[in-house]
């Protein structure tokens, strides 16, 4: 009998084993220049998020460290673990809403971004967490109907919607039945009750196509969305000032917030508009450009490789 | 077409410059999906060989062998990627544990197939020469079994393929991060190049695994 | 409390049982995509294979098919199907349809070859013409390779549909998509379970039909079909 086609095998075997052990993971490119240190950086599943964590990272890169970049990850229930457990150093978050997920729902977040950011450091700290300085840039949770529908219904704002909710159905990402500036919010600030919810996507290509098919007739879009008007789009007014101050802060772990990352994360977002995010996140969402590269834009720009 | 009714800027289903500029982004996903692949396929042939073997002599074994793997292999992929994260974080070790695990299932089946098909007569024979177990196993039983272990590889190398495109959920992905990335940006080009370059891998790796049988199982044609 | 405890909290919970997030709502919808995919490529497959294994005809096409198909990753086909025919149910069982195909058409395929050749001349001996030959004599003949087919599809096709969740499709894969995003551990993995369940009476009761639909002489033949319909892992 031939011995060889069960050594074939075996080697086979090993060999792939081998190779797959020695490759190594394809984000981690070997270099040789020395670095102050790795940091792993990450974003929420849209578009945004992304933009925000290359803006970190690629400043932080110039300064000398290394970045590795987890973007796309998933909701602030999956990213927000990740840092905890150290999985991830930093992650681009939004003051009121972080807060209102590090405090347990007990609703502290408030339109001064610089009470809510304290209030959210009193939280991040027992953890090991800090939240950095927060920037003018703000993106808010915002309802929006079509033009079409809005007119349908009379309704410009959200208090318009009370009376109504029970014809309307509700798009946005899964977590939004539990988040307090979501359904919950709408139900208790506003009083409105919607006739059904449909999970999608945060603010994503589900949600577009949703509003263009009339499955929902509102849905939950972002503040600095660069195509809402494009879409057809009108936001409801936010009233009742349910949304809080939803500026943008890094958020990482303490071990790795030295004064140096520090000084530089602070420095990108003293100069970060909500008009740069509108403008970027338009370049990413309608001309396709990367994330990455919008980002390296922005900083150019703003002289940071200087 | 749903992209071409909101936007202004039609979006063609393969935007050229994207792709001459992303040359590096493919080819790392694409590197990405052979790594998940090859240790998946591999980790459960190493483990289905001794299973199967063992579970052979043995039909309570067998039983539960089959039993065990079996109920696993109904469990959605999706579920089993995401209820691991937890325990074992966004890694290739959450990626790999189901897939491995489904691998073991269909290359444990096809070993004991492969086993039982051995003629009686030839293990006979066998003993008739003088054969000791051990060394019956490895030169007569195993060899024999050959073509139907072969088959349950090819099944697995393009199950496997198939179902790494999934871990794109839990940030992995292979050419199923290119997919993904096509949902989450509205963006048609990366999706139809991770489909594509799926679809041509999986036809590669199976074309590649028959000429590989051809080449260790002569006597054998592959299915 | 452990995990599986919340996980039979979650599931003895009537308020999950009600609403249109709830378990009946889920699994109707999960049944509905699943059963309109195989029973349109039922429609499509099983006629194609049937001819082709018939006339015997394009057998490498026919049987290659199958491998083809398998190379497709689902959870691709499913955003092609999106970006293509936009939001609901048509498009992810375009998609699912897709997928269930192939099988069934090389099962089918196979499974007419495979029939003795002396008993198709017996039949054309006896006077039987072309149609009634092929729906009286060789189908049933051919009937446990073709259920196998049908078996492998739908298994395919019920693995499949939790992946719609990402596609805002509804079913059972919403629990496991909405789970994870909220990290509602006890949610995903009541879900997992649901399907996992599903799947498994989805196998029983084709079990039981090709059962009923194989006839008794055959049956008692025993025919070696298992090996042959190695259900393939797609989601």
């Amino acid at each position: 009998m031939n011995r060889r086609p069960l050594w074939m095998m075996a080697a086979l075997a090993v060999a792939a084993i081998l190779a797959a052990a020695c490759g190594g993971s394809p984000s981690s490119s070997a270099t040789s220049t020395p670095s102050k240190g790795t940091l792993t950086v990450a974003g929420f599943n849209f578009p945004e998020s992304s933009i925000l964590a290359y803006i970190y990272g690629k400043s932080l890169e110039h300064d000398g460290y290394k970045i590795n970049y987890k973007v796309n990850l998933g909701t602030r229930e999956v990213v927000a673990p990740a840092l905890e457990s150290g999985q991830i150093d930093l992650y681009a978050g939004y003051a009121a809403t972080d807060l209102e997920y590090y405090d347990k729902k007990a609703s502290e977040a408030t339109g001064d971004v610089t009470l809510t950011v304290q209030r959210l450091n009193n939280h991040l700290q027992s953890m090991g967490l800090v939240a950095l300085n927060a920037s003018a840039a703000v993106d808010q949770n915002a309802f929006a109907m079509t033009k079409a529908n809005s007119q349908k219904y009379n309704a410009t704002k959200l208090s318009d919607l009370a009376p109504i909710g029970n014809q309307l159905v509700l798009g946005a990402g899964p977590e939004c039945p539990t988040r307090p500036y979501c359904q919950p919010g709408l139900k208790s600030t506003y009083g409105i009750t919607f006739k059904d919810f449909k999970a999608l996507d945060t603010d994503g290509p589900l949600t577009r196509a949703a509003f263009a098919s009339n499955t929902i007739q509102v849905g939950l879009v972002f503040s600095s969305d660069g195509d809402l008007t494009k879409l057809g789009l009108v936001v409801l007014q936010d009233d009742k000032h349910l949304e809080a101050a939803d500026n943008v802060v890094p958020i990482m772990r303490q071990q790795a917030a030295t004064d140096e990352v520090r000084a530089v994360l602070n420095k990108v977002d003293s100069n970060l508009t909500t008009v740069d995010l509108i403008t970027m996140n338009s370049q990413v969402s309608i001309q396709h450009q990367d994330p990455d590269a919008v980002a390296v834009a922005y900083l150019q720009q703003h002289n940071y490789f200087a | 077409m749903a992209g071409g009714v909101f936007l202004d800027y039609v979006d063609p289903w393969i935007n050229w410059d994207w792709l001459g500029s992303h040359v590096p982004l493919v080819l790392a996903t694409l590197w990405q999906h052979v790594e998940l692949t090859a240790v998946a396929v591999a980790g459960g042939l190493l483990i289905a060989l001794p299973l199967g073997v063992i579970a052979h002599r043995s039909g309570s074994l067998r039983l539960a062998v089959l039993l065990v793997f079996g109920v696993f292999y109904t469990i959605p992929s999706l579920a089993l990627f995401a209820a691991l994260v937890p325990y074992t974080g966004l890694s290739g070790t959450t990626a790999e544990i189901p897939l491995i695990g489904y691998n073991v299932l269909i290359l444990v089946r096809n070993v004991l197939v492969g086993l039982d098909e051995v003629p009686k007569d030839v293990l006979d024979a066998a003993d008739g020469m003088g054969y000791r177990p051990r060394a019956r196993l490895l030169r007569v039983e195993l060899p024999l079994a050959l073509p139907s272990i072969f088959a349950g590889l090819r099944v697995a190398i393009v199950s496997t393929i198939g179902l790494v495109t999934i871990t794109a959920v839990i940030g992995l992905g292979g050419l199923g991060a290119l997919i993904y990335k096509g949902l989450i940006e509205s963006f048609h080009t990366p999706l139809v190049v991770g489909l594509v370059l799926s679809i041509v891998f999986a036809v590669v790796a199976d074309l590649g695994a028959a000429a590989a049988q051809r080449v260790a199982v002569p006597w054998a044609r592959p299915a | 409390m452990s995990l599986l405890g919340l996980v039979w909290q979650w599931l003895t919970d009537p308020q999950h049982w009600q609403g249109s997030n709830g378990v009946p709502t889920r699994l109707v919808e999960h049944l509905h995509l699943s059963i309109e995919s195989v029973l349109i490529g039922v429609v499509i497959a099983l006629p194609i294979g049937i001819a082709l294994g018939h006339y015997g005809k394009f057998g490498t096409v026919a049987i290659n098919i199958s491998n083809t198909g398998r190379a497709i990753p689902s959870f691709g086909l499913l955003v092609l199907a999106f970006q293509v025919f936009g939001l609901g149910d048509g498009p992810i069982i375009l998609a699912l349809t897709a997928l269930a195909i192939p099988p069934m058409v090389t099962n089918s395929y196979v499974a007419l070859r495979e029939v003795d050749p002396d008993i198709k001349d017996a039949a054309r001996g006896m006077g039987y013409r072309e149609l009634a030959q092929v729906l009286r004599v060789e189908l049933p003949l051919a009937v446990p390779l073709i259920m196998a087919g049908v078996r492998t599809s739908a298994l395919q096709v019920v693995a499949t549909a939790t992946l719609a969740a990402f596609v805002a499709g509804g079913g059972l894969g919403r629990y496991i998509v909405d789970g994870y995003a909220t990290q509602v551990y006890e949610e995903m993995v009541a879900g997992a379970i649901l399907v996992a369940g599903l799947a498994l009476a989805t196998e029983l009761v084709l079990a039981v039909l090709q059962r009923a639909l194989v006839p008794r002489g055959l049956r008692l033949l025993r025919a070696p079909t298992t090996r042959r319909a190695a259900v393939f892992k797609v989601a």
